[in-house]
């Protein structure tokens, strides 16, 4: 089978200098925007229409992207994320009913304010990726595994199957924040590798600079970080600290420029390398829209997967956890 | 068991409430509570006293507020030198410096009204709104002990904020008896400080003039009044005529709750504006086809730069001149503070944006404090984009955009040889994180001989000591908010480990300031 990378063939996109914060290490990408989508800010979040059933409008005039596994937390309202990624045709409202309920005793319907928007954790994500699972349209689908992915962490309440006890967490949502913090979006940054350690745990490309520095957030706070942070928690998670490059007395100071410099760039080699061994075991069509020529595929590898959206057969949008 | 290590710095004078890049308000509110709490239950004293140094009127408003709401019981270590009432003279003479809006948004602080996280205060105090015989004394004070043009202009500017005031600081039974004419009550709480207010005191109520009371002294007010008259009329030309020398704000506020057919451009034209209001309306006016005429030379460096951004922004070039010559003008008049000769690491990276509710403050207050610093000798941008001032010239900006390559900007720095290096950074490196120290301990390490003084424009609520996020161990980051308190904070943190010196300089300032 293919590696990742030459399966998805996006042309131009550059990896930039890693960022990393704990364990967390990010390799930005840059690159020009991709293919012809709807400005995020044009696609909006309405409402739950029912349990498991999540509305999303497009203003503007071209197709809009919902990125994978989209989470929405709000007040007296059950909360929902996606079970993929979606399609929101121009000027149209669409409702996608396989979505997740993901706070299971909790009554009302999401309304579009005062809502916090978040991506799934990896583990979580990991298990829509079963088509099944996925395509069920049975709004309480994931309740066992968000208590699987509670259990054993010291938050105030894991009884349920409710996501927002991990994330209301006093010290956990402030953790959250400086996980985010120490990632800031670069210029022309359209997506993102990212490792726990050495590890190569998810690929993000998003359609423009734009739908990064609106989404950036939402990956690295709630799914990324909130991953990393559960697996400290549970002791599960070796630390790691990447040892910097050493310096001699002798070496000028134009030589630890470029001793830091190249010590950069072979890092950046090195775990670019890693994806690129990344194999794809299996790739399907999940939904195509031939008038629009658009098509969502999930793509399988050894540990994981996700969705990729290609528009008149070209890829626009990727979403991966590894 | 180990007694919590109490953490504090300059940032207890620095806050407002706007908000961070990463973290909103409430988050960074709670630091700062942290510390005001700290301080004052550490040494009274000292706390109140140190309110005196350059700060924001937030933070002054929440000193007095706690101050106020927690009583001198008399028990408290008071130095022989000073008075039993210099928290009233301190907490009076805080508000007279404030300008007069912020003055009474600290004062509404008192009344509950004012300060969205007093919640916080709530939690700790059991009192939101405070009401003790000093908080009254002081809020009428403020109101009434002035001569009557002020009292007037007061009245007119700000009648919605002192009717809440009066309420607050009366009670409604004391109001009703004084707007019915008990006089013992009004000499008492008011006439003590301005015999010939009733006047006032009415129009703020809404409530007719008895026959024998005049607005004598109010020429504003009866103005006003008459303005008011001619909107419930409908009086068109009346009240064009009348609306001349009255406050923008009054005078649209009229016209909008009574819908009178006269177009904003003749507000803006015809009314008043004080120097900073046409400076922040400026683009408002514009877009209703009225040049206001902005004094940019008497505005300080912080608000030109605000408006010189804006400007390039959204490509509005045909003052941007006169902003400039504004802005060295202003560079020149500062008093700048002389550490030697600096090297300067400035980050341009993304999050020196800010927040939404304060867009460019972290940006704007670094290059503001450039111009405080005497002997420049370098400036290390890092990160950022260039943006076009003119097509003409070529001229390039810089823009907070991307993520910061600091440890490179520390290795230019040092190449320089000079001795000081400044750092004005919100501490994210969004790189390999540590590199910036490991880049500082290599220089050391390497006999490089520099002091590094690392300014964050940046609270932070996360920081693991004080206010701020730090980029080197053994560097205290110093929060620096406004580029007016950059030599507030270099004493401050020079001095704060001792006590006695510390109380002993707030004293001779108190002194100084107020008197005995």
């Amino acid at each position: 089978m293919a590696s990742i990378f030459d399966l998805v063939s996006f042309k131009d996109i550059q990896a930039e200098e890693i960022q990393n914060d704990d364990e967390m290490i990010v390799i930005p990408l840059v690159g020009p925007a991709l293919g012809d989508i709807e400005k995020p800010s044009n696609l909006v979040f309405e409402k739950t229409t029912g349990y498991g059933k999540m509305q999303f409008k497009n203003i503007g005039d071209k197709l809009a992207i919902v990125p994978s596994n989209l989470m929405i937390r709000g007040t007296g309202a059950q909360d929902h994320a996606m079970s993929g990624s979606g399609i929101v045709v121009e000027k149209t409202t669409h409702v996608f009913d396989n979505a997740c309920c993901i706070e299971q005793s909790q009554s009302g319907y999401l309304k579009s304010q005062n809502n916090i928007e978040d991506v799934l954790p990896i583990s979580l994500r990991r298990s829509l990726l079963s088509l099944s699972l996925r395509n069920h349209k049975s709004y309480d689908k994931l309740w066992p595994d968000i208590s699987d992915w509670l259990k054993g962490l010291d938050i105030k309440k894991t009884s349920s199957a409710h996501l927002n006890y991990f994330y209301n967490d006093k010290n956990i949502k402030e953790e959250l924040e400086q996980f985010a913090a120490a990632f800031e979006p670069v210029q022309d940054q359209i997506g993102a590798i990212i490792f726990f350690g050495k590890d190569p745990v998810g690929i993000e490309i998003m359609s423009s600079p734009e739908h990064w520095n609106t989404y950036w957030k939402h990956l690295i706070r709630g799914c990324y970080g909130a991953e990393l942070l559960r697996l400290k928690m549970l002791n599960v998670l070796q630390p790691s600290t990447l040892k910097l490059p050493r310096v001699t007395k002798d070496n000028t100071l134009e030589d630890i420029t470029q001793k830091i410099e190249s010590f950069s760039k072979k890092l950046i080699q090195e775990m670019v390398d890693i994806v690129k061994n990344i194999q794809v075991t299996n790739d399907i069509r999940i939904s195509i829209d031939n008038r629009k020529k658009v098509e969502i595929r999930l793509i399988t590898t050894k540990t994981g997967g996700g969705d990729i959206i290609l528009q008149e057969s070209k890829p626009v949008y990727m979403s991966l956890v590894l | 068991m180990v007694k919590k290590q109490m953490k504090i710095d300059s940032g207890i004078l620095q806050f407002a409430p706007k908000g961070a890049f990463y973290e909103d308000a409430s988050e960074q509110f709670k630091a700062i509570f942290n510390m005001w709490t700290d301080l004052f239950q550490y040494d009274r004293t000292l706390f109140c006293l140190m309110s005196l140094l350059n700060g924001t009127g937030f933070s002054k408003g929440s000193i007095s507020h706690m101050l106020l709401s927690n009583p001198q019981t008399g028990k408290e270590l008071i130095p022989k030198t000073l008075a039993f009432d210099y928290e009233t003279k301190i907490i009076k003479y805080n508000l007279r410096k404030e300008k007069t809006p912020r003055a009474l948004k600290n004062l509404l602080m008192l009344a509950g009204k004012e300060g969205t996280h007093s919640n916080l205060i709530d939690t700790v105090n059991g009192k939101k709104r405070v009401n003790n015989s000093r908080t009254k004394k002081i809020i009428l004070d403020y109101i009434f002990n002035r001569g009557h043009k002020d009292l007037d202009n007061l009245a007119v500017n700000y009648k919605g904020k002192l009717k809440k005031l009066i309420r607050h600081a009366l009670g409604n039974v004391d109001l009703h008896k004084i707007l019915n004419g008990d006089t013992k009550l009004f000499n008492k709480w008011i006439g003590r400080y301005y015999a010939n207010a009733m006047p006032v005191l009415l129009y703020l109520f809404d409530k007719e003039l008895e026959k024998n009371v005049v607005y004598a002294h109010y020429k504003k007010i009866s103005q006003v009044q008459l303005l008011k008259k001619a909107a419930i009329d409908g009086d068109v030309n009346n009240f064009r005529k009348l609306m001349k020398g009255i406050p923008i704000l009054t005078a649209m506020g009229l016209r909008n709750c009574y819908k009178v057919p006269i177009e904003k451009s003749e507000l803006y034209t015809d009314t008043t504006m004080s120097s900073r209001q046409k400076l922040t309306s400026e683009s408002a006016a514009k877009r209703t086809g009225v040049e206001v005429e902005v004094d940019y030379k008497n505005q300080n460096i912080y608000d030109l730069w605000k408006v010189f951004f804006h400007k390039i922004t959204i490509k509005d070039l045909e003052k941007i001149d006169e902003i400039f010559e504004a802005l060295e003008f202003q560079g020149k008049k500062i008093n700048k503070i002389d550490l030697g000769d600096v090297a300067v690491i400035l980050d341009c990276s993304s999050s020196m944006k800010g927040s939404d509710k304060r867009p460019l403050h972290p940006f704007l207050t670094a290059i503001s404090i450039l111009s405080s610093i005497d002997n420049i000798k370098e400036i290390i941008p890092v990160g950022g984009k260039g943006i076009v001032r003119t097509l003409e010239d070529g001229s390039n900006y810089l823009y907070p955009e991307g993520s910061t390559k600091l440890w490179k900007g520390l290795i230019k720095a040092a190449a320089t040889g000079i001795k000081n290096i400044i750092v004005i950074s919100d501490g994210y490196e969004n790189n390999i994180k540590g590199m910036f120290e490991h880049v500082y301990k290599i220089l050391k390490r390497k006999g490089h001989e520099f002091e590094l003084i690392h300014i964050n424009p940046v609270f932070s609520a996360d920081a693991k000591t004080g206010t701020t996020r730090k980029l080197t161990e053994d560097t205290i980051a110093l929060p620096v908010t406004d580029y007016k308190y950059l030599e507030t904070e270099l004493l401050f943190n020079r001095l704060i480990e001792n006590r006695d010196v510390v109380e002993q300089l707030l004293l001779n300032k108190y002194r100084k300031l107020i008197g005995g």
